[in-house]
């Protein structure tokens, strides 16, 4: 007798929760199911046929429209911009620290917090259709410094077609505590001709997902997801002089350039000066490379400068902060005659300090061109 | 104090590969507000005003930006490095956003004496008393701000 009614509670407790189970798996697939959904994209210049019901991002990827997205649909970059022309319901309180004003009125959207339940027309920048995902195996993996690693795929399933300067977004599988694939962003290091192959420089970010997997988990042989390419920092076809600023893992975009180059003959069509700054020698990194560009090139100029050079280091180059030294070269010896273009890569911090000192040597805001985050 | 249903969704976006890929709990399964009690009862012991702490990191940072993602020494007895690396963090509070920024604080003279300072740590640390759990790597542990920071 006691027995029973000790078992009656558990039992009808455990019927009851799986009733309710089952009611919210019903209701989910009647009220979650949206059947097929139509996306209009640039007033019928591509149209889609799509099961709804999952984010725009997402979707999209899935028919091989890969919208930018640093974060891979987490909500936390804010770069998956897609303009709604539909009725999606109004901005949700996840998407409106990523967007101005005038954006908001535009109904410009992140396309990874907008579901898709009904048809809609969108519009995004053509160069997207050219984005494709990649099978990347690692071929090669390396230190160039303590905190960065070069690391160089190939591509299994296709060749890539990028411009010298674009990024890579690539994704790393689940590992440890991590429960889903993330993606972050890396400007590529390769030169476009090597279209087979990806090489991306990666510096450690402390408690970053896939830093933290690269540096501590990735190994020769290891296949990733990589989609290319994004991104409008790429060198502009002119005669002006080149004012090129660096640090860190900000160089890759750069010797993608600067061989991209040496490759197709334009090494001495025009005056480049880079300029890479770092604390002490064991953060520099392709100094021999670099130094022999310049020995072979004699329009090319490499100026390595440390801000905080140890007495082992033994440094004769150039001392002080980047901006320094840019401040003396762009006053002193660049010549004033010719024109000049800014091409910077690095943190808003360091972009925002070059730009400044560019800008008191009259260099024209909108001939200096970046990419943020490198 | 109470695990408010914040607090209970906060201690979910704390845990490992949520946001970030350690999570901001380290090895601890307490509740986070006997962490924060655990924390304020220690700095309290210790002296320390977190709007001081907060403070000092603060300008330590600023003065670390000069270096330009670089290292750099600031008032001749702290190395400073500020990284910002592309994107975004949310807080595990959803209460905003927050650029990656990351500054790892070392002491000139003894390396090993280090704090690593996110833009978002620094909120958790300001807003909430949330020090993060032992073994976090971004903990702002009190004795550690002491030793790190002259406090």
């Amino acid at each position: 007798m006691e027995l029973a009614t000790v078992l009656v509670a558990p039992v009808a407790l455990s019927a009851i929760s799986a009733a309710l189970a089952v009611l919210i798996s019903v209701t989910d697939k009647i009220v979650n199911n949206y059947g097929e959904v139509a996306i209009d994209i640039n007033n019928g210049s591509r149209s889609l046929k799509v099961t709804g019901g999952t984010n725009m991002l997402v979707t999209l990827a899935e028919s091989a429209i890969f919208v930018p997205s640093a974060c891979g649909g987490r909500g936390s970059c804010g770069e998956c911009k897609v303009k709604v022309n539909s009725d999606v319901g109004p901005h949700l309180p996840t998407e409106i620290p990523y967007l101005t004003n005038e954006q908001l009125e535009e109904n410009i959207r992140l396309s990874c917090q907008v579901k898709l339940k009904s048809d809609v027309d969108i519009e995004i920048p053509e160069y997207l259709f050219k984005i494709q995902q990649y099978q990347g195996v690692v071929e090669r993996i390396r230190d160039v410094t303590h905190d960065i690693k070069e690391v160089y795929f190939k591509l299994t399933d296709g060749e890539v077609d990028f411009k010298a300067g674009q990024y890579g977004q690539i994704e790393v599988p689940p590992y440890g505590k991590v429960k889903g694939p993330t993606q972050r962003a890396y400007s590529m290091s390769s030169v476009p001709g090597d279209s087979n192959h990806l090489e991306f420089l990666i510096r450690l970010v402390p408690g970053g997902i896939v830093t933290t997997y690269v540096h501590e988990h990735l190994q020769e042989g290891h296949k990733m997801k990589i989609i290319a390419p994004f991104g409008d920092f790429y060198v502009r076809d002119t005669d002006a002089q080149m004012i090129c600023v660096a640090g860190g893992s900000g160089m890759a975009p750069f010797k993608s350039i600067f061989y991209d180059f040496v490759g197709n003959g334009m090494m001495d069509k025009r005056d480049i000066w880079y300029f890479f700054g770092a604390r002490t020698k064991k953060d520099l990194f392709y100094l021999d490379e670099l130094n022999e560009l310049q020995e072979k090139y004699e329009r090319f100029h490499f100026i390595p400068a440390l801000s905080e050079p140890e007495e082992s280091d033994k440094w004769e180059g150039a001392t002080g902060l980047i901006t320094e030294v840019l401040d003396g070269y762009l006053r002193d010896t660049i010549p004033t005659s010719i024109a000049k273009e800014g091409y910077l890569c690095g943190s808003p911090g360091m972009l925002d300090a070059c730009m400044a000192v560019m800008r008191s040597h009259d260099m024209a805001e909108d001939k200096i061109y970046f990419d943020k985050f490198a | 104090m109470w695990m408010t249903p914040e607090f209970r969704k906060a201690q979910e976006n704390m845990q490992p590969g949520v946001i970030t890929a350690d999570g901001f709990l380290g090895d601890e399964t307490r509740p986070i507000i006997e962490i924060i009690s655990a924390d304020e009862e220690r700095m309290a012991q210790l002296g320390i005003e977190f709007e001081e702490a907060a403070a000092r990191m603060r300008r330590v940072i600023d003065e670390g930006r000069k270096g330009l993602g670089e290292p750099i020494t600031v008032d001749g007895k702290w190395v400073v490095r500020v990284d910002e690396a592309r994107g975004f963090l949310a807080s595990p509070f959803e209460d905003g956003i927050f650029r990656k920024v990351n500054a790892v604080v070392s002491r000139k003279e003894d390396p090993e004496r280090q704090l690593l300072v996110s833009e978002l740590s620094l909120h958790l640390f300001e807003k909430y008393h949330f020090c993060q759990g032992k073994g976090s790597p971004f903990r702002l542990d009190p004795d550690r701000l002491r030793q790190v920071l002259d406090l």
